[in-house]
C-alpha cells in the first residue's frame, strides 16, 4: 500500500439538494450530529467499497472529523439556534457536502507536522489505545502501516503516553518535549488535547507533534563550537604571541631569525584558519544531519576530481596512487556533491599524509553492492589476522534490503594503528599517540566530518588497520535508483568492474 | 466496557494486549536508560533521582505481564506462533526489568559522581557509548513492536561497536586512575557505568534474538561477528566477490 499517497480528490456521490441547501444556510449541518454521523458512515462505506486501502485512512478520518467538528460546532456555536439545531434530532438532517469534508481531511493530511487521532477504551487496556487517524507526516515518521494500529507500536515514550492518557481519560490538554535516540537524534514538542467523543469512538485525543531538532541543535552547536574553538585555537595563538614577543625583543634585528619566524607564524595562522573552516563546516553538516540530501553525484568522478586537486601533495611526497574506479555514471549515489567531495578529500588527504614517502596509496570505487557486500572483509587482507588490529565499523546504516551501495575505499600503506584507537577515530580532536606528532597539519576534525556527512547520506563507514599494515578507510553510500537499474541491465555482476582499471593520472 | 466483554475478548486480542504492554514497558525502560545517561552527562541530580524512583514501575509492569502470560498459557494452551509470542513476552519483560535495574544503578552512581570533581572528558566518552547503546535498544524495540526480522538481525550483528567502546573506555579510565589517585573513586563508578551500558547493549542483542525466535520459531544459528583480530575473520558475513 502506498503509504504516502494523499487521499485522491476523486468525485464522490452526487450532492443532494439538502446538502446544497445546508451549505447555503451557513453549515447548519454542523448542528445536526446524528445526520452527520450517518453521512460519515455512508462516506466511510462508500470509500471502503472502492477497495482502496489508502482511502480507508481518509474515510476513517472523515468520520472522526465530522463527529468532532459537529460537537465542537455545537459547543462553541452561539445563540439558541445552535442548541435548537442540536435538539432537533428527529428532523431530517441536512447533509454536508462530501467534497468539503474531503477537503478538510486533505488539509490535515498535507499538514507539515505529524498529526494523530488516538482512541481508547478502558484505562487498563493498553491494547485499546489505537491510532484511528494519522496524516502523511505521522505515518512516515512513526511508521504506522494501517488505520487502527496499536498506539504503542508508533509511540512508546512514557511521558508522551502519559500525556495521551490524560487527554483521553482526564480530558486534560498537555504540552511536552521529548527526544528520540538512534543514529539521527531528533527532538520533538508534542501537544495532546482531548477531543469530544463521537458515535464510533467514546474517547478520543488529538496528538500534534513539531520537530524541534533544529532549534535544539542550534543551541547545542553554538555551545560546542565556542568550547571547541576556544580550546583548539589557544595553542596556535599562544605560539603566535610567543613569536611576536621574540620579534619585538631580542630577535628585532636578526633578519635571518625574522624570516624563519614569519614562516612558522604564517603556518600557524593557516592552521587556525583551517581549524575555523573545519569547525564551521562540521557545525553546518550537523545542523542538517537529520535531513537526507536529495541530489545525485557520481562517486568515481568526485574521487577523480579530488585526486587531480591533490596532485601537488602527491608529487611532493612522491607517493604512487593506484586506482580502480567504477566507470563514470555507474557509481551514481544519492547525495550532495560538495559534501561527497569533502568526504573523498578528507580520506585521500589523510592517506597521502600518512603514506610513507614514495609509498603506495590504493583507491577504489566499487558499486552495486548489498550491505553485506559493502561491509565484507577481504580474505587476503593481512590486517584481519594481525594480532592487535582488525576491522572496526565507525558508522552502520539502518538496513534497507532494497538499497545498493557504492563503496569508496582508500588504503594508505602507512604505519597503521592499534585496535584501541579505531573506535575513537571519529571523535573530534582525537589524536593517535606517537603518530607523526612532529607535523600536525590536520585539524583533528577530518574523520568526524566524514562520519557526519556519511550519516546524513544514510551510508556506512569503517576502518581496517593494524600496526605496520597501514589503514584502509571505507565509505559506502546508497546508489540512485537509476544507477541501480543500469547496473542490473548492463552489468549484472559486481566483478564486471574489476577489469576497468585506470592508469594513475596523478604522479 | 464491562467485565463481560472482557472475558469474551478473542484470544488474538489478548495476545495483542500482551505485546502492547511489553512495548509500553520497553518505552519506559528505554527512557530510563536515556535519562540515566543524561544524568551522568549533565551531572543532573534531579533526573538521576527520577530514574531511581521510576524503577518500581518497571517491576510492577513485569509482574503484570508475567501474570497475564501465565494466564494465557494455562487457560488458552497456545501452540505454534501463539505460544512463541506468549513466551517472548515473558522473556522480554524480564530482560526489560533487568535493563531498568542497570539504568537505576547508573543513575545511583550518577548521584555519587555529581558530588565529586567534574571529569568532562570521561563523561563525554560515557555519553558517546550511552548514545550508541540507547540507539541499539531503540532499534531492538522497534524490531520487536513491528516484528521486523531485518532490523533485529542488524542489531544482532552490530554488537562489536559497543564492546569496542567499552574496551576503549576501560583503558581510558585506567589511564586516569594511574595518573591521579584522587580520581579513583569517580573513575571506579564510571567503570561500572560503562560495564552496565555494555550489559544493556547485550540485552538489546538478546531482544533481537527473541524477535528472531518469535517470527521464525528458530534460534539464530552461527556466531555473532566479533573482533576479527581476536577470533579470526567474521563468520556471519558472507565473503562476496570484491570490487
Amino acid at each position: 500500500m502506498p503509504r504516502h499517497a494523499p487521499p485522491s480528490p476523486r468525485p464522490h456521490a452526487p450532492v443532494d439538494d439538502q446538502g446544497l441547501n445546508g451549505r447555503g444556510r451557513g453549515w447548519p449541518w454542523l448542528k445536526a450530529p446524528i445526520g452527520v454521523a450517518l453521512l460519515a458512515a455512508v462516506l466511510l462505506s462508500v470509500l471502503t467499497a472502492f477497495g482502496r486501502a489508502d482511502l480507508q485512512w481518509s474515510a476513517g478520518a472523515a468520520a472522526l472529523i465530522l463527529g468532532a467538528g459537529l460537537v465542537a460546532g455545537w459547543r462553541f456555536g452561539q445563540g439558541p439556534g445552535v442548541n435548537a439545531g442540536f435538539r432537533r434530532s428527529s428532523d431530517e438532517p441536512p447533509t454536508p457536502p462530501p467534497e468539503e469534508v474531503q477537503t478538510y481531511v486533505l488539509a490535515l493530511e498535507l499538514a507539515p507536522n505529524p498529526v494523530l487521532l488516538v482512541s481508547a477504551e478502558d484505562l487498563d487496556d493498553v491494547a485499546g489505545r489505537r491510532v484511528v487517524f494519522a496524516n502523511a507526516e505521522a505515518r512516515d515518521l512513526l511508521r504506522i502501516e494501517r488505520e487502527g494500529a496499536l498506539l504503542v507500536t508508533a509511540l512508546r515514550h512514557p511521558t508522551v503516553l502519559e500525556a495521551i492518557d490524560e487527554a483521553l481519560f482526564g480530558r486534560i490538554p498537555r504540552m511536552l518535549s521529548y527526544e528520540t535516540g538512534g543514529a539521527q537524534e531528533r527532538s520533538w514538542r508534542v501537544w495532546t488535547k482531548p477531543l469530544p467523543p463521537n458515535a464510533r469512538h467514546p474517547r478520543l485525543a488529538l496528538v500534534i507533534m513539531r520537530d524541534e531538532t533544529d532549534v535544539r541543535r542550534n543551541e547545542r552547536m553554538r555551545a560546542d563550537f565556542l568550547a571547541n574553538a576556544s580550546h583548539e585555537l589557544r595553542t596556535p595563538l599562544a605560539s603566535l604571541t610567543g613569536f611576536i614577543e621574540t620579534l619585538r625583543g631580542h630577535a628585532r634585528d636578526d633578519a635571518e631569525a625574522r624570516d624563519r619566524f614569519l614562516i612558522i607564524m604564517s603556518r600557524q595562522a593557516e592552521r587556525m584558519a583551517r581549524l575555523i573552516d573545519d569547525l564551521l563546516s562540521l557545525s553546518r553538516i550537523e545542523l542538517n544531519e537529520h535531513i537526507r540530501p536529495g541530489g545525485q553525484c557520481d562517486l568515481s568522478l568526485a574521487v577523480g576530481d579530488v585526486l587531480d586537486a591533490l596532485a601537488p601533495q602527491i608529487a611532493a611526497k612522491q607517493v604512487r596512487v593506484e586506482f580502480d574506479l567504477a566507470p563514470p555514471g555507474a557509481a551514481e549515489i544519492v547525495g550532495d556533491r560538495d559534501q561527497i567531495v569533502q568526504v573523498a578529500q578528507n580520506l585521500l588527504d589523510n592517506a597521502v599524509k600518512y603514506a610513507p614517502n614514495e609509498g603506495l596509496v590504493r583507491v577504489s570505487v566499487a558499486r552495486n553492492l548489498t550491505l553485506e557486500g559493502a561491509t565484507a572483509t577481504r580474505p587476503d587482507d593481512a590486517r584481519q589476522s594481525a594480532r592487535s588490529g582488525g576491522r572496526m565499523p565507525l558508522l552502520t546504516p539502518a538496513r534497507n534490503g532494497a538499497e545498493r551501495y557504492a563503496l569508496l575505499r582508500v588504503d594508505d600503506g602507512g604505519p597503521g594503528m592499534a585496535r584501541e584507537h579505531l573506535p575513537r577515530l571519529t571523535e573530534r580532536f582525537y589524536r593517535v599517540e606517537g603518530q607523526k606528532s612532529g607535523e600536525r597539519t590536520g585539524t583533528g576534525l577530518g574523520l568526524a566530518i566524514v562520519k557526519h556527512i556519511v550519516n546524513r547520506h544514510r551510508g556506512g563507514f569503517y576502518v581496517e588497520s593494524a600496526p605496520g599494515h597501514g589503514a584502509a578507510f571505507s565509505v559506502y553510500l546508497p546508489m540512485t535508483a537509476r544507477a541501480m537499474q543500469r547496473a542490473d541491465t548492463l552489468l549484472p555482476t559486481a566483478q564486471a568492474d574489476a577489469g576497468l582499471s585506470h592508469e594513475p593520472r596523478a604522479a | 466496557m464491562s467485565m463481560n466483554e472482557h472475558t469474551l475478548k478473542f484470544f488474538g486480542e489478548e495476545l495483542g494486549q500482551l505485546k502492547a504492554e511489553v512495548a509500553r514497558m520497553g518505552g519506559l525502560a528505554e527512557a530510563q536508560v536515556a535519562d540515566a545517561i543524561e544524568a551522568i552527562a549533565r551531572r543532573d541530580v534531579a533526573i538521576a533521582e527520577d530514574v531511581v524512583g521510576r524503577d518500581r514501575r518497571l517491576d510492577g509492569m513485569q509482574h503484570d505481564i508475567e501474570k497475564k502470560a501465565i494466564r494465557i498459557i494455562s487457560l488458552r494452551q497456545p501452540v505454534a506462533q501463539d505460544l512463541r509470542r506468549t513466551v517472548s513476552a515473558l522473556k522480554m519483560s524480564s530482560i526489560l526489568e533487568r535493563t531498568g535495574d542497570y539504568a537505576k544503578n547508573i543513575a545511583k552512581r550518577g548521584l555519587i559522581i555529581a558530588d565529586a570533581e567534574p571529569l568532562s572528558a570521561l563523561t563525554r566518552s560515557i555519553e558517546r557509548m550511552g548514545k550508541l547503546v540507547s540507539g541499539r535498544l531503540k532499534d531492538a524495540l522497534d524490531a520487536y513492536t513491528n516484528a521486523e526480522l531485518d532490523r533485529a538481525m542488524d542489531v544482532w550483528q552490530n554488537d562489536e561497536e559497543v564492546d569496542e567502546h567499552y574496551n576503549s573506555l576501560f583503558r581510558e579510565l585506567l589511564t586516569y586512575m594511574i595518573g591521579d589517585p584522587r580520581m579513583i573513586n569517580s573513575c571506579a563508578h564510571l567503570l561500572f557505568v560503562a560495564k552496565n551500558l555494555e550489559r544493556i547493549g547485550d540485552y538489546a542483542t538478546n531482544i533481537a534474538e527473541i524477535v528472531h525466535y518469535e517470527v521464525t520459531g528458530e534460534e539464530i544459528v552461527g556466531d555473532r561477528p566479533k573482533w576479527s583480530g581476536m577470533s579470526g575473520p567474521a563468520k556471519s558475513e558472507p565473503a562476496e566477490p570484491e570490487l
